[in-house]
């Protein structure tokens, strides 16, 4: 898998170019600018684009800016957007249409190593990778009429790694149960919150996100 | 100011105000004169031979005499420092004594006959008098006594010539003929000088060159109709013209109108006083410059009215445009200045009968001082409060600025660098392999970095909120709804971005008032629109809780408040107990 990544904090940008070498992945770029990346994309062809959201010159949305045109002009190429702050509203900005080969996560997740290296890889891929906090505070958001309520535990804890952009194996494996017991988890849940089952694991991911985001 | 202001400004002197006892007196002599006229009229045959009907003509004179007297009388208390009281008075006895020419008494017919031109030449004195009761310039003074002397010093004269009957004590010789050749001269000279009394008050009512005040205008005319009658008596009397009886009625009758006249302005000016309340209320409501002089001019009933204001800087007196003021000579229009608390502001250039009305005047001249001084404080508390609005929004953007940059700074530094420091504890512990405490010890301190993260990114997001800066309002509310208490219908149509500062202080005012709907409301719902409205941008949060916020309550509403209205937007809080609360912003946004 072939990387590149625009982060303008020295320290960060090493150290994330460490952590995916050290798991196999070919960094082919590493850049401090949005500019600098767009321009040298096409010749880095890289499966996935590691980007702050903040970076020069005003540090105000250059990274978003560069996640959204990458997303619509090299549909081939995933991105995982990392921030400071994880919103709920950047979030639905960056999938707009679909999750496929979408991710965005909170800094600090680049500490969880093996967590990150599994979204790098995944969104790489053309899965999804979405922040728990965010998947957490839709969950926790109030609403007239509470489906969610209706969910066991169990459920609950599918559903959330689900929304993470996780696959029926990841989900499994986090949750030391079978594949086949996912597979009965996912379909009572989307029976009970009226969403049309199957589909790519990407696009359960937005339809979980818009749903709990209503 | 000048001299003639201070010259034609009315003298208010109490010494000259006459006591009550003279003022009964006085009344009381005018009527026993008019009674002893009429008893002198009805008791002596002489009368009827040269004068008419001698009920009639009696009745006229004391007409006359008590008009005089009593209009003399009002003149003098209302007007103490103008001498035309007095002067009326006179007129009015004098009017009684020449009614002792009808006596059959011969020191009485005698004195009687020898005032008898004099009273037409007091009517000229006090009509060319008026108002102030002295004569303006040598003309008048000189027309005024050369009528006096021909009315008396040639009426003398001809009764000592003889042809005024058994009665005259003066008579020394008889040369009727001669005597008729003086008496003709004698009343031609007083009609000529009558009439030169008119072609006066025309005179001066032509050079002020501004309409006259309305009362003063009716009784100027008053004044000349009655010298042309005078004249027009004196020459049908002198050449036996036609209806000289009818003549004379007219003629008496419109010589005391004149006091009649002069009262009604009296106390027209007395009403005047009363339209001085309406202008403090019509000069409340912080006047135009022309409003406030034709408030004035209408109060004061002067249509010729200058408001001029003074100039400090440049020493001199400016109208309404800012033209140069100069102030009128002495006996021409009169001047009274506005002063406040030591300070010259205006001067009021008028009419100087005005002058006769010195209450009126001081009136509306301390409503127009407070007036001035309204609108010069209006001025400056609208310069103050310009400079604290804008003073008060340097010191919020100023704040704004300062708390974006220490946001900035915790982002680029201790984040930054304690992401980095948890990472390298991550990669730590993956070299270490197996080693079980280690693990456990460096899992402690990465959990620990996480923590620190959190509040930082809490305290961060406190100082200032960087994805309004960076994404947009609309984008941020989201993550406000989604954390708030309550469901929340989130409705915002700005289009494009709107000024920084301008969605920052709609970001904080939905944040407090979801906090306060959490908080205090006991809502199940609430929701948060913000729209463009033509100039403005409205930002509104209502919950459908107990209602009963007050602003001043929570100082987080103030806070907001201020935050509005530095932008020079409004805020509004409607919670009416039981009813949910509304919280409104409109903040102005250039298109």
């Amino acid at each position: 898998m072939r990387a590149v990544i625009a982060e303008d904090s020295v320290l960060l940008r090493e150290g994330v170019e460490r952590v995916l070498r050290d798991a196999g992945i070919d960094v082919v770029g590493s850049y401090g600018t949005a500019e600098a990346l767009l321009s040298t994309l096409p010749n880095d062809e890289p499966d996935i684009a590691v980007v702050d959201i903040r970076l020069p010159p005003t540090h105000s949305d250059e990274g978003m800016r560069a996640a959204l045109e990458i997303r619509a002009r090299h549909p081939g190429v995933g991105v995982l957007v990392l921030s400071q702050y994880v919103e709920v509203g950047l979030t639905m900005k960056l999938l707009a249409e679909s999750a496929e080969g979408a991710g965005y996560l909170l800094k600090d997740r680049i500490s969880d190593v093996r967590d990150f290296v599994g979204a790098v890889e995944r969104v790489g891929s053309g899965g999804s990778a979405i922040d728990p906090i965010i998947v957490s505070t839709l969950l926790s958001k109030r609403r007239s009429d509470d489906v969610l309520a209706e969910l066991t535990p169990r459920e609950r804890d599918v559903l959330e790694l689900m929304a993470e952009g996780r696959s029926n194996q990841g989900i499994a494996e986090r949750l030391v149960i079978t594949i086949r017991s996912v597979e009965k988890y996912v379909s009572s849940i989307f029976d009970k919150l009226g969403l049309p089952s199957g589909g790519t694991e990407s696009r359960r991911v937005l339809a979980v996100l818009l749903y709990l985001r209503s | 100011m000048t001299d003639s202001a201070i010259a034609l400004a009315p003298v208010r002197d109490g010494s000259r105000v006459p006591s009550h006892a003279a003022v009964w007196l006085i009344a009381l002599a005018g009527g026993g004169a008019a009674a002893i006229s009429l008893v002198i009229a009805l008791t002596n045959d002489a009368i009827g031979l040269e004068l008419g009907e001698p009920l009639v003509i009696a009745l006229l004179a004391d007409f006359i005499t008590i008009s005089y007297v009593f209009g003399g009388l009002v003149a003098w208390w209302r007007r103490p420092a103008s001498r035309l009281g007095p002067l009326m008075i006179v007129a009015g006895f004098v009017m009684f004594v020449t009614t002792f020419a009808w006596s059959e008494n011969d020191v009485a017919y005698t004195f009687g006959q020898a005032l008898d031109l004099v009273p037409p030449v007091l009517f000229l004195h006090v009509f060319l008098a008026f108002p102030e009761g002295r004569l303006h310039g040598r003309v008048e003074r000189t027309l005024v006594a050369t009528a006096y002397v021909t009315a008396i010093a040639f009426e003398l004269v001809r009764m000592s010539l003889g042809g005024f009957g058994p009665h005259n004590l003066l008579e020394m010789t008889s040369s009727p003929a001669v005597a008729e050749g003086v008496r003709h001269f004698q009343l031609v000279t007083v009609s000529a000088l009558c009439l030169c009394g008119v072609g006066v008050l025309a005179l001066r009512r032509r050079r002020s060159g501004r309409p006259l005040r309305r009362t003063s205008a009716v009784l100027v005319d008053s004044f000349a109709l009655g010298l042309i009658m005078i004249a027009a008596l004196l020459v049908s009397a002198t050449f036996g013209g036609p209806w000289v009886q009818e003549i004379r009625w007219a003629t008496f009758v419109t010589i005391g109108l004149a006091p009649v006249a002069f009262v009604v302005g009296l106390v027209s000016a007395r009403l005047a006083r009363v339209a001085v309340s309406g202008i403090f209320v019509e000069l409340r409501s912080e006047p135009e410059p022309a409003d406030l002089r034709d408030a004035l001019a209408r109060a004061l009933g002067d249509p010729s009215l200058t408001l001029a204001y003074w100039l400090p800087d440049f020493e001199s007196y400016a109208d309404l445009e800012g033209h140069a003021v100069e102030l009128p000579g002495a006996g021409k229009r009169a001047v009274t200045r506005i002063d406040k608390d030591g300070e010259h502001v205006a001067v009021l250039i008028h009419d100087p009968s005005l002058c006769e009305e010195g209450e009126l005047l001081d009136a509306v001249t301390a409503a127009a001082g407070i007036a001035l001084e309204n609108a010069r404080l209006h001025a400056e508390l609208r310069a103050r409060l310009e400079e604290l609005q804008g003073s008060r929004a340097r010191i919020v953007e100023a704040g704004r600025n300062e708390r974006k940059r220490l946001e900035r700074n915790l982002h680029d530094g201790a984040q930054q660098r304690l992401i980095a420091l948890s990472l390298e504890l991550s990669l730590l512990e993956e070299q270490l392999g197996g080693d079980p405490e280690a693990a456990t010890r460096l899992a402690a301190a990465r959990s620990e970095i996480a923590a620190s993260l959190d509040e930082l990114r809490e305290v961060a997001r406190g100082l200032h909120p960087a994805v309004v800066s960076g994404h947009g309002l609309e984008v941020a509310l989201e993550q406000l709804v989604a954390h708030a208490a309550v469901p929340v219908r989130l409705t915002v149509s700005i289009g494009p971005r709107l000024p920084e500062a301008l969605e920052v202080a709609a970001y904080y005012l939905v944040s407090e008032s979801l906090a306060n709907v959490g908080k205090h409301a006991s809502a199940s719902s609430a929701s948060v629109d913000v729209t463009r409205r033509d100039e403005n941008v409205v930002v509104e949060v209502a919950d459908d809780g107990v209602g009963g916020a007050l602003e001043e309550k929570g100082s987080g509403l103030r806070g907001l408040a201020d935050r509005v209205e530095a932008l020079g937007g409004t805020l509004r809080v409607w919670s009416p107990a039981g009813r949910g609360t509304r919280v409104r912003a409109e903040i102005p946004c250039a298109p």
